[in-house]
């Protein structure tokens, strides 16, 4: 039996983690155009929220969570972006423990793919963007 | 602090043993005692205190508990036969690892294996960030070998075979 964890927690941890990591680089949920002014900047998008559900009629018969939000590193510096993708890499992968400060949750483990970097000529950004899956208990 | 009252994911499971050369493995009834016994061996990263164990670096905990077996007999004139449960073996557990040749815990399950009398304890212990619950067992290390497929990294696998009677017991910090 398991209870159904709350996406507005996840949303308020992962802000809190990658806040924490690259501080003092700002870190948003979502893109605003408006950010695009700044040097460096980190965005994040919570997808696939979704425990398995199991057999018969009680609604707690349910698995684990696991999540996945994405990360996009935004820097008018090379460097900088890839540096940045890597102080999330060091710290977040493999990661178990408090997830989120003290008001966040347990993470069993997180487990990021770093995707792929890219240059938005327009905006004149280095883009790097990488998937984090974390393993919650519930 | 009550015991893990969740749904946990696998990946809360860790394995540990104890890191002497020549370990004097626990009795059963230690096996089943957390206080000054399993928690030695287990890590503080999953609860324990950590003063006399060596993680073993698994990619994953397979299976363990008991082996399925029973009694099965026909019984003439009855409807169906029947089965009788028999007191069934501990389960071995098939592990592997990436090696790491400089990896303590795998050097001494090597030497372990290398002996093929070392009794060992070890412990599987499952964590949710405040409590532990933990099964520990005295086992002998064989069938040691090592996979270098040029499509993965060096594999380590071995088996950890318990020696039967009493010897595993369970236990919580709780």
């Amino acid at each position: 039996m398991t209870t159904q964890n709350n996406p507005y927690d996840y949303a308020e941890a992962i802000q809190y983690q990658l806040a924490d990591i690259v501080t003092p680089v700002p870190v948003y949920s979502n893109f605003n155009r408006n950010y695009a002014k700044q040097p460096k900047f980190l965005t994040w998008q919570l997808r696939n929220i979704h425990q398995d559900v199991y057999t018969g009629g009680i609604q707690s018969n349910k698995g684990i969570d696991t999540p996945i939000f994405q990360i996009s590193i935004f820097a008018q510096n090379k460097a900088d972006a890839f540096n940045l993708s890597n102080d999330i890499l060091q710290s977040l992968h493999g990661y178990s423990g408090q997830f989120g400060g003290p008001g966040g949750f347990f993470i069993a483990k997180a487990d990021v793919h770093w995707l792929y970097n890219s240059y938005d000529n327009e905006l004149g950004l280095n883009q790097i963007f990488l998937d984090c899956m974390i393993y919650v208990p519930a | 602090m009550a015991l893990i009252n969740k749904v946990l994911p696998g990946y809360t499971a860790t394995l540990w043993m104890q890191d002497d050369v020549t370990p004097v493995a626990l009795t059963d009834t230690q096996l089943g005692t957390w206080t000054a016994q399993v928690a030695t061996i287990v890590g503080t990263e999953a609860g324990g205190s950590g003063t006399a164990g060596y993680v073993v670096p698994v990619e994953s905990i397979p299976a363990f508990g008991a082996d399925d077996a029973s009694a099965a007999y026909s019984v003439a004139g009855a409807r169906t036969g029947a089965k009788i449960t028999t007191q069934n073996q501990v389960t071995s557990m098939t592990i592997t690892a990436a090696w790491n040749s400089a990896d303590a815990a795998l050097l001494q399950i090597r030497a372990d294996g290398y002996s093929g009398s070392t009794i060992r304890t070890y412990v599987v212990a499952v964590y949710d960030g405040e409590d532990t619950v933990a099964y520990a067992f005295n086992a002998r290390v064989g069938g040691l070998q090592w996979d270098m497929s040029p499509s993965a990294e060096g594999k380590f696998i071995f088996t950890i075979h318990p020696v039967g009677g009493n010897s595993y017991g369970w236990s919580t910090n709780t």
